[in-house]
């Protein structure tokens, strides 16, 4: 996989896992028309983002430091990471702060139980199953 | 000692056999695998925890609190650091120890704070170079995850150490000859001893001065 070339050094935003979540967050993003890169291991799942997508596609393990490197890891301003996987995204959190120290990461953790092993890093994590619980309640009106 | 070990089948069982003869250790076992934890809790008669090491609710069904040795031996590398992890963050795990199939996560695991990682790839690539190396009368260990290095060398009548005294020899300083094979004694080393051709060499230095200490005493008169 070749370096993407002609793609702004500074203010990226990378996508870590190009699944449901992680391609609709990257085609929103997209539209608002940030400076974007995603991560995938598998290309066909690329086939998620939107006709208009305009961010950088990088085919790869995403616990790869060469992958997450080529992604411009060491430059980007904050990192999404949302894999099916929560071992994967602990793993992919630790690195982007332990080793690169990106200012803002965000990890997708399906296990609440698993938070513990983010403590102390400083990153913020989205649980989906919250999120939707959330909505629902606010939509029949709950606190 | 109080010794958990998570997941695999063989690795685990081989595992097992070293500790559990010894009374004074304590060894858990969890899997996530039915037939692997049916396999080493029949052959070990020890009762295994079935269940996802990654999971707090196993680790707390299992009583792994306070243990002295974590060791996750699991295929996927990702589960084996989040094991781990969780183990040592949430547990109080004093010593975490995992298994890799990619040989780059040994060093990346250990920078993000497991305390040992082992890559059967990276064993075999070091025992091979070792191999390489026997053409010369060297052999070599490594200890303290690479940090230290034991190398095994036979002198020649050649080499310009021969039959003088340590004292007399400017050894570098960036290593140590720790012990001298003379069939069939081994003896301790001080200024006064004499090296003699075929005495096997038994060096402690670092990885980094190996090469420079080998060169050195392979040096002809």
């Amino acid at each position: 996989m070749k370096k993407p070339t002609g793609i702004s050094l500074k203010n990226k935003t990378l996508v870590v896992g190009c699944g449901q979540l992680g391609a609709t967050i990257a085609n929103k993003f997209s539209k608002e028309g940030k400076n974007l890169l995603v991560v995938d291991e598998s290309e066909k799942s690329f086939e998620q983002l939107s006709e208009d997508f305009s961010g950088y596609k990088i085919v790869g393990e995403c616990t790869d430091l060469e992958i997450l490197e080529q992604a411009f890891i060491k430059t980007c301003k904050e990192v999404v990471i949302v894999t099916g996987d929560d071992s994967i995204n602990v793993l992919v959190a630790t690195i982007c702060k332990k080793l690169y120290n990106v200012p803002n990461v965000y990890v997708r953790l399906s296990d609440p139980d698993n938070e513990i092993l983010l403590k102390g890093l400083g990153v913020k994590v989205i649980f989906p199953l919250e999120l939707s619980f959330d909505k629902f309640n606010l939509m029949r009106g709950g606190k | 000692m109080k010794i958990v070990i998570a997941n695999g089948m063989h690795a685990a069982d081989y595992v097992i056999g070293i500790y559990k003869n010894h009374k004074k250790h304590q060894i858990i076992l969890i899997n996530d695998n039915k037939e692997s934890a049916k396999y080493l809790a029949d052959k070990n008669n020890i009762p295994v925890c079935y269940g996802h090491p990654n999971k707090k609710e196993v680790l707390e069904q299992a009583k792994i609190r306070d243990c002295d040795i974590f060791m996750a031996l699991g295929y996927k590398d990702a589960d084996n650091f989040a094991a781990c992890l969780l183990a040592k963050k949430a547990f109080g795990a004093r010593k975490t120890i995992c298994t890799v199939s990619n040989p780059k996560n040994v060093t990346l695991f250990r920078d993000l704070g497991i305390d040992s990682v082992i890559s059967s790839t990276a064993l075999l690539a070091d025992s091979l170079i070792a191999e390489s190396s026997l053409e010369d009368f060297i052999k070599q260990v490594s200890i303290e995850d690479n940090s230290i290095v034991m190398v095994e060398l036979v002198v020649k009548d050649t080499y310009h150490i021969s039959r003088r005294r340590i004292m007399d020899i400017d050894f570098p300083k960036t290593g140590t000859i720790s012990c001298i094979y003379r069939k069939p004694h081994a003896i301790i080393p001080n200024g006064q001893t004499v090296i003699l051709p075929k005495d096997k060499l038994v060096i402690v230095t670092t990885p980094e001065e190996k090469d420079s200490i080998i060169k050195f005493i392979q040096t002809a008169e």
